[in-house]
């Protein structure tokens, strides 16, 4: 019964941390993360996919490494190396450094979310446009694209839901989003079970309406062919 | 009219295609048979470049398909210098070419300048003269797919539209380009195809299937519409690879009529299949593939009645019809 009060009591004195500040943060830097990723993704997919040697290398080695370390071990390193190499980052808060660590990370698994979609069509489909004589530009953005992205945005949602819950490793670094706001506030109520409660229902109930929202416009997306 | 010459194939370690020429002439209808593995399939892809010849050359009304790279062509080979010194110190023919691609002799880089300006005018030459843009050169080739293939994308009707109205505007955007005065606009290109897709429609009786997604036709029907597909770009020879073998059988009919009806009507084709009956009724001239090579050719009495490659009789034998 304490417990209920406790939380009750929390949520009545700091609901705007948690509610506004501590879900905006969380929600904007998933969508920077995702945007952003989602942008360079489909450039390094692009890429993948060119006849350049060098860069297809460069690209796998980003990736590999990218999915080869922990995330928290990158957000480490984002922050302490980017503001060695853009200066300007010194003078801003940590929120910026771990953006572009979000967005280089989402890049990484965007990039393959996308050319496991492109190479999810039947191989049969270029052959039939290519046999028909258009061109492989012509045949990619008729033929292949629009049925890659149907393998495609679903998977993108799901990256999308991997990124929320994985922007609470920045609470290591203060910068707003749920899990630092849980950390201020355990830190002046020194109630940690009901804060962690508290900060668990509210990612859950994000990553679960969205899912569900996710699920209901895939099945309205393939209805439609 | 289609002509290939010496085409080799390998994936990887496995030659597939070891040597093989042929011509399919105006109006002919070739078939070509054997058991699976023998390279038919294979053979049917690399007439339109599907597959990338390892070796050999494809021609089709008089213009080279294949890249003009001096690998893929024996007389550009034979030209060389590096060719000649090799048979000079007493190497044969087919051991100097498979020495000259194996270690990439031909190469400037390899050779300092070996080959001299005349040999490299000697390819700008052939190129020149011989060489049709492969989309282009697709264009005037049909193929039909064991798998169909429709667009899964596109309606019924936009999948026959689709490359007659993009090839259509392109040319159109081309000429323009160029200066030159048009008289169509996009939109009568648009209209052309569609009056076009909706006449062959008819044709095969499924002009009020126009508008749904291929995954609502049954195989027969959708095989039937990648033909008309095929059709709509008015190609000058159709190429079949096996277009029934993925069909249930009670739809092989419908399918088998439609391409009988075309080769009838004058249709260059060249057709892979399993059908022996209807391989025996429809072609012209048979060729029966074995091991990458052609075994055995002839008219269909020749080759069905009176085969003379004892391969080609055990496979005879061994299937109905």
């Amino acid at each position: 019964m304490v417990f209920l009060s406790n939380i009750v009591m929390i949520m009545t004195r700091y609901w705007q941390l948690f509610l506004i500040k501590g879900i905006g943060y969380t929600l904007l830097l998933s969508v920077i993360a995702v945007a952003g990723g989602a942008f360079f993704g489909s450039l390094m997919a692009l890429g993948k996919r060119s006849k350049i040697k060098i860069l297809k290398w460069i690209i796998t080695a980003i990736v590999e490494v990218v999915r080869g370390t922990p995330m928290l071990l990158q957000l480490y390193f984002g922050v302490f190396v980017f503001p060695k190499i853009i200066p300007p980052l010194n003078a801003l808060p940590y929120i910026y450094s771990v953006s572009i660590v979000l967005i280089i990370n989402s890049s990484a698994y965007v990039s393959e979310i996308i050319r496991s979609g492109i190479e999810a069509v039947d191989p049969g489909q270029m052959e039939a446009a290519r046999s028909l004589g258009l061109t492989q530009r012509t045949a990619m953005l008729s033929i292949i694209l629009p049925q890659a992205v149907k393998n495609i945005l679903p998977a993108l949602g799901n990256e999308f839901i991997t990124v929320i819950k994985e922007t609470s490793l920045a609470s290591t670094f203060f910068v707003g989003e749920l899990m630092t706001q849980e950390i201020v506030v355990r830190g002046t109520t020194y109630l940690a079970l009901e804060c962690l409660t508290i900060t668990g229902v509210l990612y859950f109930v994000l990553t679960f309406v969205l899912s569900k929202g996710l699920k209901r416009w895939e099945r309205s997306m393939k209805a439609h062919a | 009219m289609l002509d290939i010459k010496n085409i080799y194939k390998n994936f990887g370690d496995n030659h597939v295609l070891k040597g093989v020429s042929t011509t399919v002439e105006k109006g002919e209808v070739l078939t070509i048979i054997g058991v699976s593995g023998s390279g038919k399939s294979t053979l049917l892809r690399c007439m339109n470049l599907l597959e990338e010849p390892t070796f050999g050359e494809v021609w089709m009304e008089g213009k080279l398909m294949t890249p003009v790279d001096p690998y893929l062509h024996f007389d550009v080979i034979r030209a060389s210098n590096t060719y000649k010194s090799l048979v000079a110190e007493g190497m044969g023919d087919e051991e100097a070419i498979e020495k000259i691609k194996a270690e990439d002799l031909l190469k400037e880089k390899h050779h300092g300048r070996a080959e001299g300006a005349e040999y490299a005018a000697l390819m700008k030459k052939i190129y020149d003269e011989n060489h049709i843009d492969i989309n282009l050169g697709r264009q005037k080739m049909g193929m039909v797919f064991q798998n169909f293939n429709l667009f899964n994308n596109k309606t019924v009707k936009e999948n026959i539209t689709l490359a007659p109205v993009k090839i259509g505007k392109q040319r159109l955007k081309d000429a323009k380009k160029r200066g030159e005065t048009v008289t169509k606009t996009a939109a009568d290109i648009e209209a052309e195809a569609d009056k076009k897709a909706m006449a062959l429609l008819e044709r095969i009786g499924l002009q009020e299937k126009a508008n749904v997604y291929p995954s609502t036709l049954s195989g027969g029907q959708r095989q039937r519409v990648a033909i008309i597909r095929a059709l709509a770009m008015e190609p000058d020879v159709m190429l079949f690879d096996e277009p029934t073998s993925a069909l249930d059988p009670e739809m092989v009919g419908e399918v088998l009529d439609l391409i009988k009806d075309l080769v009838k009507s004058g249709m260059t084709s060249v057709i892979v299949t399993h059908e022996m009956g209807f391989a025996k009724e429809v072609s012209d001239r048979v060729i029966f593939m074995h091991d990458g090579v052609i075994a055995e050719e002839g008219t269909p009495d020749e080759v069905f009645n009176h085969p003379q490659n004892p391969r080609c009789k055990d496979f005879l034998s061994k299937v109905l019809y």
